[in-house]
């Protein structure tokens, strides 16, 4: 092992394009908690905590989904210029509660936001970074979990891609012992949805919103199943749906249609 | 057998003084479920619980261990667990019969240290369920409903008296210079046994055939298209392994801080369930279809670790099937893989009927 002493510190930078800039913050609360990270890493640019910027970087944080042609090139010079990509949190992962709007008409939408002004805006269809850049490496969530962002930059200062968790979120939320949601007789997507958030939605008592994204291969027929039978109606079931997911349950229903039959 | 007698008025300070020498865990009431946690006092223990969310094994093989701490220069390496003694109370029969089948299966080959050493830590005191926990629950199938060893001290509720089964000397040493706790006379011996002979009429039998005939029965059942059909209705989220008391497989991982100088070697527990269990180097899934995790699970239950261990690998605590959102139960399952074998005209299994105290 090379002594780190001997080693260049990569150099960081944050981006962000549309989002609340909540994960940024998280970085920052990490860092409180993990000040030696600033050992290790150089951040070079940081919007959120720094004036400084540079054009030169290794790695690349990306917080925020892609709603411009405009921001395509922007991500294109960030791509062509670190070394390592990666999408920091759900807006960059999914595109984010910005992709709500996908299933409506975009120019009626537009409209109902910028009224006589929404020529002015040239947005499309909110989309994930990884829909236009090549990304290498994802912190899911809304916002990230600061443990998880520290796990996962130790792993890339260790020349290793850690994956996000692919497990469903049922499974931290047992090892907790929490109870179901569902047998509160509320709707949960915790057994869809990718874990690493230490179930930090049910502990409280509130269900998963499914905010880090599906795990692969979910089983979805099965569970539209559990949610009919829970009584959720088609409308329930595509709202419930829709606050993150509304993209990845769009290219499956492209995939295969979805069919939910109604409750009544 | 040798018993203890104690009246319920003596219990608490009995419980205190564990308290005092003793981390003393026990089933507590948590938002209207029951979890295995640390008591302060008698206040909060619910001896007569249905069931715990996750069984106590938790203390044995804990959900997240680190195993060994070393430097990165192999200037250091030891063994992280150093378990703090423990009591655990109200340990239902059927989870003691779950630690058998771990104390077999950890000891095989090489002993599992960590194991050992949690083991070696805690003090095993189980309590005689009377009546029948919920509708999940096939404990008398399995023959699990009652237990005659594997436990320290094993409780049995004779009204105003609590009865204790004294299984080991570890068990035995928890009455040292305690005064409330009495000699079982001939009398508390007959009472003993009419709780134990008459509690039968609570456990219904809930299999449709002989647990000795559920490892063939698996057997025989392997390209059952039940199989399919469970992999259509299974979520793959796993709860149900997770809160399996005979479910033992783990995940090892190094993490290493970010100066790249201490490390630690983690075990957390993985299940069968989910999509990266079965997956190897090179991306190949050799149980990439719902259906095959579904039946390996069974299969492992109800056959394989007999072939491995001797133990079936369920003791009938139903757990399983009341975390299961998709609505699979053990029972629906191996009677229905019964009903397709037409072996549904065996003789209900009666062998299984309380040891009673001689």
């Amino acid at each position: 092992m090379i002594p780190k002493k001997q080693k260049a510190k990569p150099r960081v930078a944050f981006f962000d394009f549309t989002s609340c800039e909540g994960c940024q913050l998280t970085v920052i609360d990490a860092l409180q908690y993990h000040p030696e990270l600033l050992d290790v890493i150089d951040i070079v640019e940081f919007r959120e905590a720094s004036s400084d910027s540079s054009d030169v970087y290794d790695i690349a944080f990306i917080e925020g989904s892609c709603t411009r042609a405009s921001d395509e090139m922007r991500l294109r010079t960030i791509r062509d210029t670190a070394s390592v990509v990666v999408a920091l949190g759900a807006c960059a992962h999914l595109g984010g509660i910005n992709a709500i709007r996908n299933k409506q008409e975009l120019d009626d939408v537009r409209h109902y936001v910028y009224d006589g002004k929404a020529d002015w805006f040239a947005t499309y269809a909110p989309r994930a970074i990884s829909k236009v850049i090549e990304v290498d490496l994802v912190v899911p969530g809304c916002p990230i979990s600061g443990a998880e962002f520290v796990r996962l930059v130790k792993g890339l200062l260790q020349g290793r891609m850690l994956e996000p968790i692919d497990y469903p979120l049922c499974i931290e939320c047992k090892l907790k012992e929490n109870v179901c949601v569902y047998q509160r007789g509320e709707i949960c997507l915790g057994p869809i949805t990718r874990a690493g958030c230490d179930a930090v939605c049910p502990m409280y008592g509130a269900g998963c919103e499914g905010c880090r994204g599906m795990i692969t291969n979910p089983n979805m027929d099965a569970f539209y199943t559990v949610l009919r039978e829970h009584g959720l109606s088609q409308a329930e079931v595509e709202t419930k749906l829709t606050l993150f997911l509304t993209n990845q349950t769009m290219s499956m229903s492209r995939e295969e249609a979805v069919h939910v039959e109604p409750t009544h | 057998m040798n018993f203890k007698i104690m009246p319920k008025s003596a219990f608490a300070d009995w419980v205190d003084r564990l308290i005092g020498s003793y981390r003393v865990v026990g089933p507590k009431r948590k938002h209207g479920q029951y979890v295995f946690d640390e008591l302060r006092g008698v206040e909060g223990l619910e001896l007569h619980y249905p069931t715990s969310v996750l069984p106590p094994k938790k203390y044995l093989v804990p959900q997240k261990e680190v195993l060994l701490n070393y430097h990165l220069d192999g200037s250091r390496l030891e063994i992280a667990s150093k378990p703090e003694p423990t009591v655990i109370l109200g340990i239902h029969t059927c989870d003691i019969h779950a630690l058998k089948l771990f104390d077999r299966i950890f000891s095989q080959g090489f002993t599992d240290q960590h194991y050992q050493a949690h083991r070696d830590s805690v003090i095993l005191v189980s309590i005689e369920c009377l009546e029948m926990c919920g509708p999940n629950a096939y404990c008398r199938d399995m023959g699990t409903a009652s237990a005659t060893e594997g436990f320290d001290l094993h409780m049995i509720d004779l009204g105003d008296v609590y009865a204790f089964n004294i299984g080991s000397q570890k068990g035995a040493d928890l009455f040292k210079g305690f005064r409330q706790a009495f000699d079982a006379i001939d009398t508390d011996v007959d009472q003993i046994n009419h709780v134990l002979a008459t509690k039968w009429d609570n456990f219904p039998y809930r299999l449709d055939f002989d647990v000795h005939e559920m490892p063939a029965l698996l057997h025989e059942s392997f390209n059952s298209t039940l199989w399919d059909e469970l992999g259509q209705k299974c979520l793959a989220c796993g709860s149900c392994t997770q809160v399996c008391p005979t479910c033992y497989c783990f995940d090892v991982t190094d993490e290493v801080d970010l100066l790249m100088e201490e490390g630690q070697r983690v075990r957390r527990w993985d299940s069968c369930q989910i999509h990266e269990f079965a997956m190897v180097a090179g991306g190949h899934n050799f149980r990439e279809r719902l259906a095959l995790r579904q039946r390996h699970r069974f299969m492992r239950k109800g056959k394989y670790q007999m072939d491995a261990y001797n133990m079936v690998g369920c003791v009938g605590c139903g757990r399983c099937a009341s975390a299961c959102l998709a609505g699979i139960t053990p029972i629906d399952v191996m009677n229905e893989l019964c009903a397709r074998q037409q072996c549904s005209e065996l003789e209900p299994f009666a062998s299984v009927v309380a040891e009673v105290a001689a």
